[in-house]
């Protein structure tokens, strides 16, 4: 029927936009952070333990551990980009419909980044451990398997792309003097 | 037409159920307020044929005559019901863009996570294997390359909802948010399956590769059957994508 709507748009029209946008933002760093922690971890932990026998492949390794890195910076960047985005707008806007949709934009655009970052830093962590690990025991292989950590690390780059794709739809209503 | 009707239980033969409920009620002196209508009390009769019941027939039909569903629908409190909806004039289009920004998400971010997988898997599989055989590691690379198409798909369906969601160009109604959901899910559920698929082919593949030469082409072949399924949800994601927009004819 034209015009019906669904109970979750009525539960939903009732949250604050402010509300999205903080969990948003939120999201982004916490979770991204949440990766890349992730992969440090499990790239150090293999890293250090191979290099009993090997102590060589310590210093050449840690680049695997400064792409895990990277995926925390991607979240931070982001997470100021959003934070940018939040404006004030005056109490009887607050549930318009420009209004909500910039709150909803926001808290997409954080969760597409912290989930991609999220799955970014586990797969670059695994990569890395196994780099650590076949490079004690055949220096050539270090080279071929940072290839394959850099596909790895192509996603956080496509989620921080979209999420600020997604951040510029987030657009207030403009305050009436 | 007099449609004041009686229930006469002083001339039951065998009681029905609704009887015995009624008699249990009424012998209790009949100070309770039953929760149904007054008009569901009694059972119809015959309006000719005084002091007697109907036959089965006939009594079935006066009992159904009394069913909603026979009733007209001006005394039907369910098909009333959208009016008191409409009469507030709340048609749910502001959550709109909810539904289709959430899309987006699920496009990237479960493809992502297929993505991710299947290159950890394999490159795990890569890795081990080249130990014993660096030669191969480059030709190996293969199932990883896959992986990371996964996540190209994902981003273009996410970059075709998040441009679709323009409700100053156009409008944004309920339909189009669903739309765009649909086909988020769609494109990442599919690559999140994909590229689990790949993963583990992968690994095992390029173990067995680097055993036996013979069996990197049996390995690229299962690789692109996997591939195909993410393709399935790419297309499926771009059709249903390609419905936002027209849900009316204006």
């Amino acid at each position: 029927m034209v015009g019906d709507s669904s109970s979750w748009s009525r539960a939903l029209v009732k949250i604050s936009p402010y509300t999205f946008s903080a969990v948003g933002i939120a999201i982004a760093i916490g979770v991204s952070v949440l990766g890349a922690a992730w992969g440090i971890y499990i790239t150090g932990s293999s890293l250090i333990g191979a290099a009993i026998k090997a102590p060589r492949i310590t210093s050449k390794n840690l680049i695997s551990v400064i792409f895990c890195e990277a995926v925390a910076i991607y979240g931070v960047i982001v997470a100021i980009i959003l934070q940018t985005k939040l404006e004030s707008v005056p109490a009887s806007q607050i549930y318009a419909p420009e209004s909500l949709r910039a709150g909803y934009a926001i808290f997409a655009s954080g969760i597409i980044v912290g989930f991609a970052n999220l799955v970014c830093g586990l797969c670059v962590g695994i990569i890395g451990s196994s780099c650590a690990l076949s490079d004690a025991q055949n220096s050539s292989l270090f080279v071929k398997i940072l290839v394959i950590e850099i596909f790895g690390s192509a996603l956080g780059l496509f989620g921080v792309i979209v999420g600020i794709i997604m951040s510029a739809q987030a657009t207030w209503p403009a305050k009436t003097v | 037409m007099n449609n004041d009707v009686f229930f006469r239980y002083g001339v039951v033969c065998e009681p029905r159920p609704i009887t015995l409920v009624l008699l249990s009620f009424y012998s209790r002196g009949a100070t309770w307020k039953l929760p149904f209508p007054d008009h569901l009390l009694t059972v119809p009769y015959h309006p000719k044929i005084d002091g007697t019941r109907l036959c089965d027939k006939e009594e079935g039909k006066a009992w159904r005559s009394l069913n909603p569903r026979n009733l007209p629908s001006s005394k039907r409190i369910c098909d009333q019901i959208p009016q008191f909806l409409m009469a507030s004039g709340f048609s749910g289009d502001e959550t709109a863009p909810f539904f289709g920004f959430l899309g987006a998400a699920a496009a990237l971010v479960f493809s992502c996570m297929g993505a991710a997988y299947g290159t950890a898997k394999s490159g795990v599989g890569v890795a081990s294997m080249g130990v014993m055989r660096p030669e191969l590691v480059m030709k190996s690379i293969v199932p990883v390359v896959m992986a990371g198409v996964l996540g190209i798909y994902g981003l273009i369906i996410a970059v075709i909802i998040s441009t679709g969601i323009n409700p100053k160009a156009k409008s944004y109604y309920l339909f189009d948010g669903y739309a765009h959901l649909s086909s988020g899910l769609a494109c990442g559920l599919a690559g999140l399956s994909a590229g689990m698929a790949i993963g583990i082919v992968g690994d095992a593949g390029v173990r067995a590769n680097a055993q036996q030469p013979k069996l990197f082409v049996g390995m690229i072949l299962i690789l692109i059957f996997a591939e195909a399924l993410a393709l399935y949800g790419l297309i499926v994601g771009i059709i249903l994508s390609s419905r936002a927009g027209q849900s009316r004819a204006d």
